[in-house]
């Protein structure tokens, strides 16, 4: 009975702004929360962590969160659509490898993005036809589609582990080295794509569906969206800004190595989303907080790697951060027991 | 309770009464049975027959109230407890695990450490036999007909040692053969003393069946007595005999019967789909209120959600459907509302509106569905606009349409889903349940509003399992039974007793 009476005070106080003063994490918000922490870490950082607050470090920390934010994008949009993309990593390595030798072949660069695009957004495309038409889970479709994608890759379309980036193309190297008014150029390309996902979702009526559609699907269905087409889309947005991510590494260090497939990245990917408080539930989240968790997530690692800290101990700290957001992540949106589905996360 | 019952019953419950969140499940109902006694228990869909099943198999535990086994007061918290005391409930969907065997369901929670499976099949191949049912304690429990999960549940009551078995609409899915075979199972178990609770919507089989019957209306024990003296007419007065006084309905009956027919604006002909709509056949008129009534499983739900494209009919020998005179099949939803074709769910939160959403949000999305309302950018404008409209039209309380979905009661909930399909200018309107869980100013209001609907000249269709609902709204009525519509009434000819008489079999 006190639990009740308690739920019902939480609730009064959310729903009036300024409503009485008992603290509720509730009224918080996780994005007020997350950004809280990250400048109370940057802050400590730049005053313990020497060498963290300069110029040249800032810019190393830009670029590398850059390609885990353009993932974050894709993988938000799908998420907030109550699903998921394991084959991102997949996808960023083959496709932009695949892209770099067939540009190397002499097929030109536009023909040789182009190719590489295609073969993502076919990738995604299957994803989504898979999920919402055959009706597998997000979770094992994108698993085996992004191995899938990996092995065709290395047995069929590329010759070695790593693909090197043709000598003469100055351009895709700068996607990953050159500066634009000062700002590294993959900072840049991420802004933009925060900046496209957030206005597609938040002003156009694709993004409103797939609010409505993570949120309630049948009810989706039932007001009339076309709800296939739309995970078909998500999917294929998710893979198309992986591809991207892919051109964006390969242009950093000139060449691709596929073994990425094997590392920790898609794992960092889900950490910053769900950090940001993008809900595992669906239909909660936007980019913005998405960036906020970029942020945080960057500014630990790359603080950790200043300070020299042991590669599983930086997996430990990872983890828990992950744990603790999916518990919060619990705690603010339970799982309702009726609308829950099988194959839900 | 005038019965010359030679014992002292073997279960009481005295004065039960279950809430549920403000609602009277079940209020103060008496309630006995003695030992090898087949008591039927009949009432409408929703006069708490599950309820007080479930209270006695400790499903749930009553608000107030006692149970009273052998005078002995008893208190089930959970199912485990009944079942130690000897009461087990056999529900309409099995609760056997079908990735076991006979044997090992059979034996399930009785299970010692070690259990020897040569043993274990021997066990229930003995049980099984002693009780004549032909099935093979080593088959896998996927692989048997409806009747053999049956005869498996039955033989975990009695392994078990259950004293009060209860079943819950046992013979809905058996065929008549296998039907003649539970009876004779239930006249054997009746033999050895155990005590039997019949749930059934089949009149005929209560009365063929049952020693004595309990008629629940609204949640109230209102006849109890011997079989013998009992008919179907009785049975069925007792089952709606609502006490007229509930001054709501009473006023609103039109007098006035349409003199000249309208248009028809939809025909459904010969529809089938799966087992549950069975050739459905019905028309709808413009300006009309068609009610449809029908038990829970008569296909009413079915067929509007077939005609509005939620559900997709049999593709072969699936039947017609004429919109205007020409033949529709729809896919998905979003054609049926292209073409003006709205189904308002029954279960508002299960796949009615989106929890995350303001109102006007809601609203805005079933705007954004249709082929008038499209515009690749949302536009705050639009959605103020048709936000503020819908709240004065459906009288929406709310302190403004920005207001969080989540925040409402459940007749404002209601109030936005029926509004989120309507803004969608349909033609014809599928409400299902349109009150169901909706407090009575709220019920009011949108009645008031379904038959502005249809004085707007839409076609209106009103599912409901409340009898004096689908009275007061409809033109009308039609009634459903096992996936066909077996009547149709006009208001003027229709009472409660008669819908009554042709919905159940």
């Amino acid at each position: 009975m006190t639990e009740v009476v308690a739920m019902a005070s939480v609730k009064d106080g959310s729903s009036t702004a300024r409503g009485p003063a008992t603290f509720a994490l509730k009224n918080v918000g996780q994005e007020t929360l997350v950004v809280a922490t990250t400048v109370l870490i940057f802050s400590l950082c730049a005053i313990l962590v020497s060498g963290f607050f300069t110029l040249a470090n800032i810019s190393t920390l830009a670029r590398s969160v850059s390609v885990l934010g353009i993932l974050g994008v894709g993988m938000t949009v799908v998420v907030i659509g109550r699903g998921l993309d394991l084959s991102q990593v997949a996808v960023l390595a083959i496709c932009a490898a695949w892209s770099l030798k067939l540009i190397g072949l002499g097929y030109g660069l536009a023909a040789g993005l182009a190719m590489g695009l295609g073969f993502a957004i076919a990738v995604g495309a299957f994803n989504g036809f898979a999920i919402s038409i055959i009706g597998i889970p997000a979770l094992f479709t994108t698993l085996a589609s992004g191995t899938l994608v990996y092995g065709i890759g290395r047995w069929l379309m590329l010759d070695g582990i790593i693909t090197y980036a043709p000598e003469n193309q100055p351009l895709l190297l700068a996607l990953g080295q050159g500066e634009l008014l000062g700002i590294p150029i993959p900072l840049v390309i991420f802004a933009a794509v925060a900046l496209v996902g957030h206005l597609v979702l938040s002003r156009t009526t694709a993004g409103r569906f797939v609010y409505a559609f993570g949120d309630n699907a049948e009810a989706a269905r039932l007001t009339g969206v076309s709800v296939r087409v739309l995970t078909i889309s998500q999917y294929a947005f998710s893979s198309a800004v992986a591809f991207l991510a892919g051109l964006v590494t390969a242009g950093s260090v000139a060449s691709i190595n596929t073994n990425v497939f094997s590392s920790s990245l898609i794992f960092d990917v889900l950490l910053i989303v769900v950090l940001g408080g993008v809900s595992l539930s669906g239909g909660r989240g936007s980019i913005a907080s998405v960036l906020a968790g970029t942020a945080l997530i960057g500014t630990l690692l790359n603080a950790m790697i200043l300070l020299d800290v042991q590669g599983d101990v930086q997996n430990i700290v990872k983890s828990v951060v992950l744990l603790g957001a999916i518990t919060l992540d619990r705690k603010l949106h339970p799982r309702d027991e009726e609308t829950a589905r099988q194959g839900d996360l | 309770m005038t019965t010359e019952r030679h014992e002292e019953p073997m279960l009481r419950v005295v004065k039960g009464t279950k809430v549920y969140g403000g609602a009277r499940a079940i209020t103060d109902v008496d309630f006995d049975i003695g030992r090898g006694e087949i008591h039927g228990l009949v009432g409408e869909n929703g006069a708490g027959k599950s309820t007080l099943c479930k209270a006695l198999a400790g499903a749930i535990t009553l608000s107030s109230g006692e149970i009273l086994l052998d005078e002995q007061r008893q208190v089930f918290a959970t199912p485990a407890d009944a079942l130690k005391a000897g009461i087990v409930m056999v529900y309409q969907e099995t609760s056997l695990i079908p990735t076991m065997t006979v044997a090992q369901n059979i034996i399930l929670g009785r299970e010692k450490y070690m259990t020897r499976l040569r043993g274990m099949y021997i066990a229930a191949q003995q049980l099984l036999q002693s009780m004549n049912f032909h099935v093979d304690p080593t088959a896998m429990v996927s692989t048997l007909g409806a009747a053999q999960k049956q005869m498996v549940e039955i033989a975990r009551a009695v392994h078990h040692r259950a004293r009060l078995i209860i079943f819950d609409e046992p013979t809905a899915t058996l065929t008549p053969e296998e039907k003649l075979h539970f009876f004779d199972l239930i006249h054997r178990l009746k033999a050895e003393g155990v005590a039997i609770i019949f749930i059934s919507h089949a009149l005929e089989e209560a009365l063929e069946l049952t020693d004595r019957v309990t008629v629940l209306r609204d949640g109230e024990c209102v006849h109890t007595g011997p079989t013998k003296d009992l008919t179907r007419e009785i049975l069925v007065r007792h089952m709606v005999g609502r006490d007229l006084s509930q001054t709501y309905y009473a006023d609103a009956r039109k007098p006035d019967i349409k003199q000249t027919r309208r248009k028809k604006v939809l025909s459904v002909q010969n529809v089938i789909m799966g087992k549950m709509v069975r050739n459905m056949s019905f028309s709808v008129y413009a300006g009309e209120i068609t009610g449809i009534s029908g038990l829970i499983g008569s296909g009413r739900t079915e067929i509007a959600k077939v005609v509005a494209g939620a559900l997709k009919r049999n593709f072969i020998y699936g039947g017609m459907i004429y919109l205007n005179g020409k033949p529709i099949r729809y896919r998905i939803p979003r054609q049926a509302i292209a073409d003006g074709i709205v189904y308002v769910t029954e279960d508002r939160k299960l796949n009615g509106f989106f929890e995350t959403m303001r109102i006007d949000e809601n609203i805005y999305v079933g705007r954004l569905a249709t082929p008038e309302g499209r515009s690749t950018l949302l536009s705050r404008r639009e959605q103020t606009r048709v936000g503020t409209e819908w709240v004065q039209r459906m009288k929406i309380r709310a302190i403004n349409s920005r207001a969080k979905i989540v925040e409402l009661s459940g007749g404002n909930q209601q109030k936005v889903v029926v509004a989120k399909s309507l803004v969608q200018n349909p033609k014809v309107v599928f409400f299902d349940e349109p009150t169901r869980g909706v407090d009575v100013g709220a019920i009011q209001e949108i009645h008031d509003f379904i038959r502005s609907l249809a004085a707007q000249g839409i076609a209106v269709v009103v599912i409901s399992s409340y009898l004096p609902e689908i009275l007061s709204l409809s033109d009308r009525i039609l009634v459903a039974r096992q996936g066909r519509i077996v009547e149709e009434f006009s208001a003027a000819e229709a009472t409660e007793e008669k819908i009554m008489y042709a919905a159940i079999h």
